[in-house]
């Protein structure tokens, strides 16, 4: 059992957008947390996934420094996102083009955006552990957040026009 | 409470996160304003869409095994108990003496990964000594790779056996099997010095017309089995091992021929270790 393993994969995954550059974080992420370990503050569940993910965010941050900007967006695989179950061909249909349009769209948020609504959405953090994590305050996280909705909303519903 | 700060607060709202007060107020104003509600619902079906965007998604066996190697192989490296060390880390606050109790609490995480890794390989051996093996693979080709870069290919350029041979004498607490091929097509080009698998090993290089081959060994630790071949990037890479050495060989010549050259060393080995054995 490797404690937050998931969470720091769905994080990881997230952040980098493929599974491979994900599984090259994570366990950069794992190593650091061993070799870093004194730098522990928390204690309990909670506060160990916020600092395991904490250092995977980080890891992921060097990870992007390292490569070239540009290519981040571009390469960004939407398969990640597009997980789809038979039913009725044209709803499927249609739910699967605003399901690529999200994912495309979750992919293009800048970092700063993307990490906030992930640690939100996809591992249901508070406020405060977010902000723990990404090292803002409170407000910060809220008005980040709402900037991400705000703008997947409107990629959701230009998508849906178009 | 005016539209734009309903539709600013609405997220926070959702999450759960407002004030009683303030949501209170949000409340209010939803339940006489349309526009708002509308609002609301749009912000309700995103949230439901981005369910469906970012599922759940366990993470595969195989970096779980990853994982724990790499921990595994990392702990032998690591002074017990911890000393302070500098952190690298932007986030993580540097150690204070009122952590100390709440760091030796993941320490003790971190360790029983670590020997969760050592169990595995005793109770599902073949599985976990398998991954670790690709694990291993990774970094053969990887150190292969690196050694191709101007500069780097050996640390020892020689041709002679009997010169490459004794240069590792001090350098390694053992003395590498050195062939040469070149009467069949792979002559010894050289020989440095690596680190894989958690200790220093031999990497002797040989030519295959305008390709490297690169020969990892050191001592076995435990009878293996020999391994199916891998291709990594474009690099076959083969192990197998004898009682005495673990051999990593890996090239992006054919697996065909990278398959002859591994039986010569094999032939070489068997012939000089029965040579040792009868002195
Ligand atoms: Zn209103």
């Amino acid at each position: 059992m490797l404690p937050h393993l998931g969470a720091a994969h769905g994080l990881a995954r997230h952040l980098t957008g493929n599974d491979a550059d994900a599984d090259d974080v994570v366990q950069e992420a794992y190593l650091r947390a061993l070799r870093h370990f004194g730098g522990f503050r928390g204690n309990g569940a909670a506060q160990s996934r916020g600092w395991m993910l904490t250092i995977v965010r980080n890891t992921a941050f060097t990870w992007r420094r390292r490569r070239r900007p540009e290519a981040e967006a571009a390469e960004f695989d939407e398969t990640l996102h597009s997980e789809t179950a038979g039913e009725d061909f044209g709803e499927e249909l249609a739910r699967r083009d605003s399901r690529e349009t999200l994912a495309h769209a979750l992919g293009r948020l800048p970092p700063d955006l993307r990490e906030v609504i992930v640690l939100r959405e996809l591992e249901g953090l508070s406020y405060k552990e977010i902000g723990d994590v990404v090292d803002v305050p409170i407000g910060t996280v809220m008005s980040r957040l709402s900037r991400a909705r705000q703008r997947l909303q409107a990629a959701l519903l230009a998508g849906k026009e178009g | 409470m005016s539209h734009p700060d309903v539709e600013t607060r609405i997220d926070a709202y959702l999450d759960g996160e407002l004030a009683p007060p303030d949501a209170a107020e949000v409340e209010a104003h939803l339940a006489e304003c349309g526009r708002c509600r509308r609002f609301q619902a749009d912000r309700l079906a995103l949230r439901a869409a981005l369910e469906g965007v970012m599922p759940r998604r366990e993470p595969a066996d195989a970096l779980r095994v990853r994982v724990r190697n790499a921990i595994a192989a990392e702990l032998p490296m690591l002074e017990l108990p911890a000393r302070e060390r500098p952190l690298s880390l932007a986030g993580v606050a540097a150690p204070t003496a009122a952590a100390r109790p709440a760091r030796q609490a993941t320490w003790r995480w971190l360790a029983l990964a670590a020997s969760v890794a050592v169990v595995a390989v005793g109770s599902w051996r073949l599985g976990a000594a398998r991954a670790g093996s690709l694990v291993l693979a990774d970094q053969v080709v990887a150190s292969h790779v690196r050694s191709l870069m101007p500069g780097h290919l050996s640390d020892v350029v020689s041709s002679d056996q009997h010169t490459v041979k004794p240069w590792f004498d001090g350098k390694l607490d053992f003395s590498p099997p050195v062939h040469d091929f070149a009467g069949r097509g792979y002559p010894l080009l050289g020989g440095r010095l690596d680190y894989m698998d958690g200790r220093p090993v031999a990497a002797l290089v040989y030519g295959r017309r305008r390709h490297v081959v690169s020969v990892f060994v050191w001592p076995a630790r435990e009878p293996e089995r020999d391994a199916a071949p891998v291709t990594r990037n474009g690099y076959h890479v083969l192990h197998w091992a004898t009682p005495e050495f673990s051999y990593w060989v890996t090239s992006d010549i054919g697996l065909a021929e990278l398959k002859d050259f591994g039986g010569m060393l094999r032939l070489a080995d068997s012939a000089t270790s029965g040579a040792r054995a009868e002195r």
